[in-house]
């Protein structure tokens, strides 16, 4: 029983460490609430739906449909809700993401309707058994995509020349900036790889609730912040690790005081970090706080 | 008040935009101290509960339970008010943010309020509309005097250095505590109001997005001078409005101009264009908030362009102590 819980809170908790690894990359580099990883996330999510239906691509496809796309989409985020935006307004970006927000949420709504769509059956269902747990097909995809996505984006962050860029873009913009780091070159870069994988987690959570809706965007934004908050703003492997370890809180806390209550616990978890443990459980990466 | 005037339309309107502006006056206030405040949704659902719960529940008079609910507000908002002393910035944010979400699980769990099935049979308060006029006639009043006051001014010098303030003598802890648990008590009002108003609340109604738009009402109208919050909320209440009203000029021109080929494919996109179900109208709101960004991200109002205004008015008293 204890197993099977920590396999499912792990399955959830991918899925969170996915959204909280891009948010906390933008936050690392920007400084910046990004308001709008929510709707890229559901924004993935319909396109791989619609690639599936309508090009009949498998699930790869899909995946690597639903990256690309949200990519570009990162992409268009900077231009027109980053770079435009003066720097010395420090609420203006939060403003202008939050207008991205609204206008991918109900461009979705108008396009789509506001209710649930279902997500078509991709994999053959199988169950395997190991000792105790009982592990879906569906559910060791998942978990073997995010986990090799999350090893991939750890490896990139911390061996890679580009990674290095960021991580002293992170540190501070000005001193990573006379040191020959383009910062506007890393913050595209950073938005391209966040949104990448915002939208694999899309995909992801549309295989796993079989259903998905325009407005998944804001609760799914809202986990990625606490995972954020929980692994230290700007850490990526604290967002991983903590994505996990929120993922089985919820399963744990679900099955002892029941669903709604759920979302209670996780919002005390976000309020008692931030009065007790503001840099996280594993330490902030950023210069200081805003 | 009004009874023959206005169509139940346009009383609605400026009930719900009224409200709106009593709420972008909650967020301003600890916003003059600098505190940015994602969570007045969630002061605003305290006091639309409390106030339900005490007319509906104990069956006394709206007044006292208006006064209840901002009161009970303005208790929860030192509350909070207290641990957000000691973080500023994102973290402040996303403290409001979890506040408000806990108040919104806990009015989905609480079966004595109705639970998942939302607040049903709050009295319908009929004087709604003279309620909001009034404190919105209050709140500029106030907020005329606070920014005249020694406690405005040790306000903005707070908002601009917290540590300069704190040499200059300013008792830094009880001023800004002051300002968000004010801030609380008037949001808590605004929710009192609007619920006896729509007379139906659950859990969604204060949502993080109520949230949100509070905060947009006072960046678009700008949060340097207390005129801001009333042009933000006005001026966001009234464009899908007045997006509306195009659409009705449109269908008064004849028919004999618009029914030939290149104008009637003109006519019947600006009609589809312009018919604002829910969806579009937010999709025009976001892209009015980047624009507005990129172009003002002060606001629609400065101190600067509110001075310039009144000395273009002429208020010779105004301008004298300036001069």
């Amino acid at each position: 029983m204890i197993f099977q819980q920590l396999i499912n809170g792990l399955m959830l908790g991918a899925s969170y460490a996915l959204i909280a690894v891009g948010y906390t990359l933008i936050f690392g580099v920007l400084n910046l609430l990004y308001f709008a990883h929510g709707e890229v996330f559901m924004v993935g999510a319909f396109v791989g739906l619609f690639l599936v239906l309508y090009a009949g691509v498998g699930i790869w496809g899909a995946l690597l449909g639903a990256m690309i796309a949200c990519a570009v989409l990162g992409v268009i985020a900077v231009y027109v809700s980053v770079r435009p935006i003066s720097k010395d307004h420090p609420l203006a970006p939060l403003i202008s993401t939050i207008g991205l927000t609204m206008i991918l949420q109900n461009l979705a709504v108008y396009l789509i309707g506001g209710q649930q769509v279902a997500f078509p059956e991709t994999l053959t269902q199988q169950l395997y058994t190991f000792g105790p747990v009982t592990i879906s097909s569906t559910q060791l995809f998942i978990l073997v995509v995010a986990v090799a996505l999350m090893a991939a984006l750890w490896l990139f962050i911390e061996h890679s020349k580009t990674g290095r860029a960021i991580r002293a873009t992170a540190e501070n913009h000005e001193t990573a900036a006379l040191l020959g780091v383009n910062v506007n070159r890393v913050v595209l870069i950073t938005f391209i790889i966040g949104s990448g994988i915002a939208g694999i987690a899309g995909v992801l959570d549309g295989i796993k609730n079989s259903g998905i809706s325009p407005f998944m965007g804001l609760s799914a934004a809202v986990k990625g912040l606490i995972v954020m908050l929980l692994g230290g703003l700007g850490n990526v492997p604290g967002a991983m690790v903590a994505g996990l370890l929120l993922g089985m809180i919820e399963i744990r806390s679900a099955a002892y005081i029941g669903t709604t209550e759920r979302d209670l616990f996780s919002f005390l978890i976000l309020i008692l970090i931030l009065l007790y443990k503001p840099t996280g459980l594993f330490g902030t990466r950023t210069a200081e706080e805003r | 008040m009004f009874e023959g005037l206005l169509d139940g339309y346009t009383r609605s309107l400026l009930i719900f935009g009224g409200i709106n502006v009593i709420a972008a006056y909650s967020f301003y206030l600890p916003f003059k101290t600098g505190q940015v405040s994602l969570g007045q949704a969630g002061f605003m659902a305290v006091g639309a509960y409390v106030s339900a719960i005490i007319t509906a529940k104990f069956g006394l008079p709206f007044a006292v339970a208006l006064v209840a609910g901002g009161l009970l507000a303005g208790i929860i908002g030192v509350l909070v008010g207290f641990p957000a002393l000691r973080i500023k910035g994102i973290y402040l944010l996303l403290l409001t943010l979890g506040f408000a979400e806990i108040i919104s699980v806990i009015a989905l769990s609480w079966e004595y309020v109705g639970g998942a099935q939302g607040f049903r049979g709050i009295k319908f308060n009929p004087y709604t509309l003279e309620y909001v006029i009034g404190i919105i006639i209050v709140l500029i009043f106030f907020f005329a005097r606070l920014e005249r006051s020694s406690l405005g001014r040790a306000m903005d010098s707070i908002h601009q250095d917290e540590t300069a303030a704190e040499v200059m003598g300013i008792d830094v802890v009880r001023i800004k505590l002051l300002a968000f648990g004010l801030g609380a008590v008037i949001a808590g009002i605004a929710g009192a109001l609007y619920a006896h108003h729509a007379t139906f609340m659950d859990s969604t109604t204060f949502s993080i997005m109520m949230g949100v738009e509070i905060l947009m009402f006072v960046v678009v109208g700008g949060g340097s001078t207390y005129w801001g919050p009333l042009a933000g909320a006005v001026a966001l209440n009234l464009i899908p409005e007045f997006l509306r009203a195009l659409r009705e000029w449109l269908e008064l021109i004849p028919v004999s101009w618009t029914n030939f080929y290149p104008m009637d494919r003109a006519y019947k996109f600006l009609h589809e264009f312009l018919d604002f179900e829910n969806a579009k109208r937010l999709i025009a709101f976001g892209i009015i908030l980047i624009v507005m960004m990129i172009l003002r991200p002060d606001g629609l109002l400065t101190r600067d362009s509110v001075r310039r205004l009144r000395t273009k008015l002429r208020f010779p008293r105004w301008r004298a102590r300036h001069a």
